[in-house]
C-alpha cells in the first residue's frame, strides 16, 4: 500500500517510493532517497515534525516536507 | 597547495583538524558572514601546508549559510586537495558528498572516520576495493584514538582528480548509472 | 561532469553493494535512549529535567558557590575597604568618586558605600560585576552548554520545540541560538547561520537581541532579585513568542520547514570541552571587560558632570508616565547600551538605596533586557544584516519596547502593584 511519509504510524516501516523532484536534492545529503527502507522513529503532536530512520541515521523533517515523500508499506 | 577538510557535521572533523595541525591555529570569519572556520598548518614532506577546516556540509547543494560558505570555499580554492571525512558507519550518505566533490574535479582522499563505530555496528567495508573503484586513496581512521592518521597523511600526495565516468566504469558499467 | 541526484545514488548503490557488508543490526541501549529523548511523551519530561538541572547548576555553582560564597566577601570586605583606605582623595574628590566610591546621601549626608554594588566606581562596581559575578555565571553556563552540545542533545531539543517555533515562523533549530544567547548574545547571533532564509535569520536576531538576556545579565539578576527570576523569564518568554508571532506575519519571506540531521549521542571528550570553554570564556572577557570599564567611566562622568541629573529630569516624565519607573533608571539605561550586566549592577545600587518598589524593580529589569541589545551584539547585527534589515530591527525594537513596556505597566496598574 502506498501512503505519504507523513501518514506513517509510529514505528512503521516502509520503502521510499517517490520524492518530489525539487526536494530530492535537499534530502539527498541526509541519505534519504528512493528505494531506501525508512522507519518512522517519532511523530510530534500538533502537526510537529517527524523523525525518520534511514540507514541507521535519523533525520527530522517538517510535516510539510514529509507530505512530499511517498512510501510503500506492507 | 592547500588542503581542505570537508565532511558532514558531527563526523569528528574538528578532532581531525586538531590532530593534523600544529600549534599555530587561526580561527577566522568568512568575509561578510558570521560563519567561523579554522585554519592551521601541517607538515607534509618537509613543507608547511595550509589546512582549512571547512564548515560541515551534507551536500554541495547549500541549504543554509554554513553550507553556502563550504561551497564557496571549495570554489575559491581550485588548487586544493580535499580530505573528505566520512562517517564509516553511514558510508552511503558520506559517499554522496565525496562523489559530489570528486565530480567537480578535485583531487580527493577519503577518510573513513569513526571506523571503530562502524565495526561495533557490524558494518564491514572492503577498503581496497573501494579504493580501486573510486580511484582515490581511502583510509580508515579513528580520530579519537588517532588510528590511521599516519597513513592518511602519507596518501595526501597521491590524490589526483578522477573522472566520474571512470568510477562508473569501475563500479560495473554505465548502463544503469547514466550520466545525465 | 556532474551527475543527477538519481544517477549519483545509482552509482553509490553499485559501489556499496560491492564493498560494504551490513551485519545484523543490534538495538543497543544507546539507540533506545536516543529515541526516548526525542519522543514527545518521554522527551518533554527529559527536556524539562535537563533545563532544570542546567539552571540549578548555574545557580549553585556560579551564584552560591563562587559569587555569594567567595566573591561577595572578597570584594565587599577586603577589596572595597582596602581601596577606600589607600586610594588618594576622598568621597568628595571626583577622581576618587569615579574610580572607587561615589558614596550616597543618607540623612542629608554623603556617606561611604559598604558594598560594591553601591559604590559605582570603575575599580569597585566595574571589577565586581565582571570578576565577582559575571565571569562565574558565564563559565558555568558554557560548561553545561558544551556538554549538552558535544553529547548531541541539542538537535533533539530542537525537534521537540519545532512544533511551537514553527508556528511563529522559526525552526526548531532556533532553540540553539536562543539557548546559546542565554550565555552571551554575541555567539547567539553567530549561531543563527543554520537557519535557512533571511527572514528566519532576521527574526531570530531581532528576537534574540530583545528578549533573550545573556548569562552575564542573568548572573547579576540572580544575585540581586533571585525571587523574581521566574516572573522575569515568563515575561520574556511571552514577549519572545508573542512578538515572534507578529513578526512572522509582517516580515516578508519564507519559513521553510525543518530538515535536520539528528546525530547519535556521543561521549563528550574532556579535551574538546576544555577547548570550547576556553575559547568562549576568553572571547567573553575580551568583549566584556573593556565595555564594562568604559561603561562605568561614562556613567561615573555623567553623574559627576550633572549630565545624568539633566537626562533624568528630561526623560523622567516618559519613564514614570509610560513605563512607571523612577527617573533614576536613566543611569542603568545609559550603561545598558554598553553592557547589560553593568546596567543591572547599577540598578542594584539604586535598589540598595531603597528608592524603588518591587514592581518598579521588576519593570526596570525587563526594560533593561528589551530596550536595546548591548553594543557588541548590535555591532555584530550591523555586520550580519543589510541596511533595510537594520532599520527593520531598530523599528521593531522601538515598537516592542514601548508596547511591551507599557503593557507591563498597564498590567501592574490593573493588578494594583504598580
Amino acid at each position: 500500500m502506498e501512503k505519504k511519509l507523513s501518514e506513517m504510524d509510529f514505528d512503521e516501516e516502509g520503502t521510499v517510493k517517490e520524492i518530489e523532484e525539487n526536494l530530492k536534492k535537499q534530502v539527498a545529503g541526509m541519505g534519504i532517497r528512493e528505494g531506501k527502507n525508512v522507519r518512522m522513529a517519532t511523530k510530534q503532536p500538533i502537526k510537529g515534525p517527524v523523525v525518520v530512520e534511514v540507514d541507521k541515521s535519523f533525520t527530522s523533517l517538517g510535516l510539510g516536507i514529509a507530505d512530499k515523500i511517498v512510501v510503500e508499506v506492507e | 597547495m592547500k588542503i581542505l577538510l570537508m565532511g558532514h557535521p558531527n563526523v569528528g572533523k574538528s578532532v581531525f583538524f586538531n590532530r593534523l595541525t600544529g600549534a599555530k591555529v587561526l580561527e577566522s570569519n568568512y568575509p561578510g558572514t558570521t560563519v567561523d572556520f579554522m585554519k592551521g598548518w601541517m607538515r607534509l614532506e618537509g613543507e608547511d601546508v595550509e589546512l582549512i577546516d571547512v564548515p560541515g556540509a551534507f551536500s554541495l547543494e547549500p541549504k543554509d549559510r554554513a553550507e553556502e560558505v563550504a561551497v564557496k570555499m571549495l570554489a575559491e580554492n581550485k588548487d586544493s586537495v580535499i580530505v573528505c571525512v566520512l562517517d564509516a558507519s553511514k558510508i552511503e550518505r558520506g559517499l554522496y558528498l565525496a562523489l559530489e566533490i570528486i565530480e567537480k574535479g578535485y583531487p580527493a582522499v577519503v577518510a573513513l572516520n569513526m571506523w571503530d563505530v562502524a565495526e561495533d555496528k557490524n558494518i564491514r567495508i572492503d577498503v581496497e576495493k573501494l579504493e580501486r573503484i573510486l580511484g582515490v586513496p581511502v583510509v580508515p581512521t579513528t580520530a579519537i584514538s588517532g588510528e590511521g592518521f599516519k597513513e592518511l597523511v602519507s596518501k595526501i600526495k597521491e590524490a589526483a582528480p578522477v573522472k566520474i565516468e571512470k568510477i562508473i566504469e569501475s563500479a560495473g558499467g554505465r548502463e544503469s548509472a547514466a550520466v545525465s | 561532469m556532474p551527475l543527477s541526484v538519481d544517477a549519483r545514488w545509482d552509482l553509490i548503490d553499485k559501489i556499496s553493494k560491492q564493498t560494504v557488508e551490513f551485519g545484523a543490526r543490534k538495538h543497543t541501549l544507546k539507540d533506545a535512549i536516543a529515541e526516548l529523548t526525542v519522543k514527545p511523551l518521554t522527551g518533554i519530561p527529559v527536556a524539562i529535567a535537563v533545563i532544570y538541572g542546567f539552571w540549578s547548576f548555574f545557580c549553585d555553582f556560579a551564584g552560591t558557590l563562587f559569587t555569594d560564597g567567595f566573591m561577595v566577601r572578597l570584594f565587599d570586605e577586603h577589596w572595597l575597604p582596602w581601596l577606600q583606605s589607600v586610594f588618594p582623595g576622598g568621597l568628595k574628590n571626583p577622581f576618587y568618586a569615579l574610580m572607587v566610591d561615589a558614596g550616597h546621601i543618607e540623612g542629608g549626608v554623603l556617606v561611604a558605600s559598604d558594598n560594591c554594588f553601591e559604590a559605582f566606581g570603575v575599580l569597585t562596581s566595574g571589577f565586581f560585576v565582571v570578576f565577582g559575578v559575571v565571569l562565574w555565571a558565564v563559565l558555568a553556563f558554557y560548561l553545561m552548554f558544551a556538554i549538552l552540545e558535544d553529547a548531541g542533545y541539542l538537535p533533539r531539543l530542537a525537534v521537540l520545540v519545532d512544533t511551537v517555533l514553527h508556528k511563529i515562523g522559526l525552526h526548531g533549530y532556533a532553540i540553539v541560538p536562543t539557548f546559546l544567547s542565554l550565555g552571551c548574545n554575541v555567539p547567539g547571533v553567530t549561531a543563527t547561520r543554520p537557519l535557512e532564509t533571511r527572514k528566519q535569520r532576521f527574526m531570530m536576531m531581532t528576537l534574540l537581541a530583545i528578549f533573550v538576556p545573556c548569562g552575564a545579565q542573568i548572573g547579576i539578576m540572580q544575585d540581586l532579585v533571585p525571587e523574581m527570576m521566574g516572573w522575569i523569564f515568563l515575561t520574556l518568554a511571552i514577549g519572545y513568542l508573542g512578538f515572534g508571532f507578529i513578526l512572522n506575519k509582517i516580515v516578508p519571506g519564507k519559513s521553510p520547514e525543518l530538515i535536520m540531521d539528528v546525530p547519535p549521542y556521543q561521549m563528550p571528550t574532556l579535551r574538546n570541552i576544555v577547548r570550547k570553554l576556553w575559547i568562549r570564556t576568553s572571547r567573553f572577557l575580551i568583549v566584556a571587560v573593556p565595555f564594562v570599564l568604559l561603561g562605568s567611566i561614562i556613567v561615573g562622568l555623567m553623574y559627576l558632570t550633572g549630565a545624568m541629573d539633566w537626562l533624568a529630569a528630561v526623560l523622567g516624565p516618559l519613564l514614570m508616565g509610560w513605563f512607571g519607573v523612577p527617573s533614576e533608571t536613566v543611569a542603568p539605561l545609559i550603561a545598558g547600551f554598553l553592557r547589560k550586566d553593568l546596567a543591572v549592577g547599577i540598578l542594584g545600587g539604586l535598589m540598595e538605596q531603597g528608592i524603588m518598589t518591587t514592581f518598579q524593580v521588576f519593570t526596570s529589569v525587563i526594560l533593561l533586557c528589551i530596550y536595546f541589545p548591548c553594543l557588541a551584539t548590535f555591532a555584530l547585527m550591523l555586520k550580519e544584516e543589510n541596511g533595510k534589515e537594520i532599520l527593520g530591527s531598530l523599528a521593531s525594537l522601538v515598537a516592542m519596547v514601548f508596547v511591551y513596556g507599557g503593557l507591563i505597566h498597564l498590567v501592574g496598574i490593573m493588578l494594583g502593584v504598580a
